[in-house]
């Protein structure tokens, strides 16, 4: 198993009601099939929200396999300003 | 030259210098929080950062924009925390030879710190609620 840990912003953080969440996962668990896993959670609270994802704080434009360690982010539309 | 600052007070703004003798442009920008938000009044927001990756990800942007046009120096500052109805929540100063190049950067700056910054705002409402400020309810 693997442990990461997700940081929630704005809506997604409105979403599942906490700021982080510590995981642990299957080894091979790619970023998007955690993005699915989130979602699930949230049951619907973030459907139709466009999230991008950063990984250990670096924005990641496709699909990886995530690591042991790993900070994810699911950023939702940002609002700087 | 590039500064960026992430502030967790009251915006101080970037000093107004009589010593760029090689630019002709000094533009100042400063984003305030209007009273509403999505049609209801607004007591403040709190501005949210990604800890680390905001401060970088503006860096970055405020040096490409700096690649991009040909301007001399790229100042801004942006609030975290509460920001009350008036203050100013991004302070952004640039100085170039000219106008144009000035008042286009600063445009393309802005729009794209509001694409890819890791920087949220929550409404807090009259009664106190605080709510993610896209969220309508």
């Amino acid at each position: 198993m693997i442990q990461v840990k997700v940081k929630c912003f704005s809506q997604v953080q409105y979403a599942l009601g906490v700021n982080e969440l510590s995981l642990e996962l299957e080894p091979g668990t790619t970023s998007a099939e955690l993005e699915e896993l989130v979602r699930n959670t949230a049951q619907g609270k973030l459907d139709g929200v466009i999230l991008r994802i950063a990984v250990n704080q670096k924005y990641v434009p496709v699909e990886i396999e995530l690591k042991d360690g790993d900070e994810i982010a699911f950023i939702p539309p940002v609002q700087g300003g | 030259m590039v500064i960026v600052e992430i502030v967790s007070g009251p915006i101080t703004p970037f000093p107004s210098e009589d010593d760029h003798q090689q630019d002709g442009a000094e533009l100042v920008f400063n984003g305030r929080v209007r009273a509403t938000e999505h049609g209801e009044n607004i007591m403040a927001l709190e501005y949210e950062q990604y800890d680390g990756m905001a401060e970088t990800e503006l860096t970055q942007l405020a040096n490409e924009t700096c690649k991009k046009f040909p301007i001399h120096d790229l100042f801004c500052k942006h609030r975290i925390g509460k920001v009350s109805v008036g203050e100013t929540s991004l302070h952004v100063v640039i100085w170039s030879k000219h106008r144009k190049e000035g008042l286009e950067a600063m445009i393309w700056f802005i729009i794209e710190l509001k694409k890819r910054i890791p920087i949220w705002k929550w409404a807090i409402l009259e009664d106190g609620t605080r709510i993610p400020s896209e969220c309508k309810h």
